[in-house]
């Protein structure tokens, strides 16, 4: 079933977020709100370790499910439960993607695995590729090639200070 | 061919400053008029590669003056041969995805993203890693690249940017920069060895490629982890993006079992992902909240990534 809701999920994903609940726990007792703000109405008080659905998330804020109730937490209140809680953990590191059809792996190896790594003894022994530079290279955007994906987004630009006294650069930061 | 002419000098620049460092350390070792072998070979070796043979490097004055390059301030030409020779080396490792799209689309949001940092000048580059484990990169100068198993894990641009504005972060504060200084001496002696016997072309990048892969593989301090998120964040605010991105990621990521293969080198050479989180709750302020928007460009990033993914 779950399956099914997922292909099916991805077949509507183009309209709108993918409305598959995602089951969470809160790490606290928190308050849910009818809106996503702190002065909002309370639709009901939740003890930690209590077990929700994410239905989506604005924000610093997720919109959960909880039996018949739904309201808004913080999104650090919650940690995704995941299918590690429950079910034994999956080895090959691909999970979903797996059940979308997503193709993994296999790619120029003949080994069966079909999960293609990449890891301390690989980075080790890698010897530089050159062409694959230039191709990196090739895929490079201008300033302006940027700013015009970033208006055909509909991005802006704000003033945001940085936190807890970090500088713009390295210049002047501890070594 | 990408130029590797241009940088030649950059980098004989910074190899030359280490293989020089390694020169005072051999003259101390064994005073006198008889230079150790493995010093002055590697260096006329390297030298004469580039057609700059017979400076006698080997004059333990010579050596000297090269031995505070440890720990001088590494020009922005330099870095950015490192960082080129570093990058080539992962993609020795892991070449890029197949997608031009995909590729094209990282690039985009990542220098948008990084002209919202204190280093919009570089020349910056973004790439997908053809690898399923989760992980992402950043080399000096500007190069930086997400793992396909990571992007398949991602929700959207926000999600994206989150990360992307990480390693922008670890470039602009030259973190791996920094490490690789800190350990030249030590890389040195691992390097000189296997340069003493070549003298191909090339041998000079592959010495540097594998100073920064040590690196890499080595991972950087918690303190630096924690830098990137919290600068990263800011970044991604700047560029107009929601800065919860990077925390969405870290709660996927932290949903995933922990002995997963696919997370094992990721979770070696990082802070765990509770410590992370907990680090961005206590640092992201409240008035972060008014930059909540709603999952951005969420149509087109899904046009180009099949979207996940969900549990």
């Amino acid at each position: 079933m779950k399956r099914l809701a997922v292909a099916m999920c991805a077949a509507w994903l183009l309209a709108a977020q993918c409305a598959l609940a995602e089951p969470a726990v809160t790490v606290r007792a928190l308050d849910l709100k009818a809106q996503p703000a702190s002065d909002a109405k309370t639709v009901v008080s939740l003890p930690v370790q209590s077990a929700v659905d994410v239905v989506t998330r604005q924000g610093a804020w997720v919109q959960l499910k909880s039996g018949r109730s739904t309201g808004w937490a913080k999104l650090f209140d919650i940690r995704l439960a995941g299918s590690g809680d429950a079910a034994p953990a999956k080895k090959n590191g691909t999970g979903i993607a797996d059940t979308l059809g997503l193709a993994m792996g296999n790619r120029g190896s003949s080994v069966t695995t079909g999960v293609r790594g990449l890891d301390a003894d690989m980075l080790k022994a890698a010897t530089p590729n050159a062409t694959e530079y230039a191709k990196l290279a090739s895929y490079a955007r201008s300033k302006e090639q940027a700013s015009a994906f970033a208006r055909a987004g509909n991005l802006k630009s704000r003033e945001v200070s940085l936190l807890g006294g970090q500088t713009e650069n390295a210049t002047g930061a501890k070594k | 061919m990408i130029r590797m002419r241009t940088s030649m000098a950059a980098r004989l620049g910074w190899y030359f400053s280490i293989a020089g460092l390694a020169l005072l350390t051999a003259a101390c070792g064994t005073p006198g008029p008889t230079q150790p072998a493995t010093g002055s070979d590697v260096a006329r070796s390297v030298l004469g590669n580039f057609s700059l043979g017979g400076i006698n490097v080997g004059a333990a004055a010579s050596a000297a003056s090269h031995a505070q390059d440890a720990f001088r301030e590494i020009p922005q030409d330099e870095e950015i041969a490192m960082g080129r020779d570093i990058a080539a080396g992962l993609l020795g490792a892991a070449p890029l995805a197949k997608s031009a799209d995909q590729e094209t689309y990282v690039n985009n949001v990542g220098r948008w993203l990084a002209l919202h940092s204190g280093r919009p000048d570089l020349p910056w580059h973004f790439g997908i890693l053809d690898a399923d484990t989760v992980n992402a990169f950043a080399t000096p100068g500007g190069n930086v690249f997400i793992s396909r198993g990571l992007l398949v894990r991602v929700h959207g641009e926000s999600e994206l940017a989150g990360i992307l504005a990480h390693e922008i972060s670890h470039v602009v504060l030259k973190h791996h920069l920094t490490d690789i200084q800190k350990n030249a001496q030590k890389n040195m002696a691992l390097d000189l060895a296997a340069v003493k016997g070549g003298g191909l072309a090339g041998e000079a990048a592959r010495a540097v490629a594998r100073v920064g892969l040590e690196g890499l593989v080595r991972g950087l301090s918690r303190e630096d982890e924690l830098a990137a998120d919290q600068m990263g964040v800011v970044i991604a605010a700047r560029a107009g993006y929601e800065p919860y991105g990077l925390v969405s990621v870290l709660q996927s990521l932290a949903a995933m079992p922990q002995d997963d293969a696919a997370l094992g080198f990721f979770l070696k050479t990082h802070p765990s992902t509770a410590d992370r989180l907990a680090a961005l709750e206590t640092e992201m302020p409240i008035s972060f909240e008014s930059y909540a928007v709603a999952n951005p460009a969420l149509a087109r990033y899904t046009r180009v990534f099949p979207l996940p993914r969900n549990k």
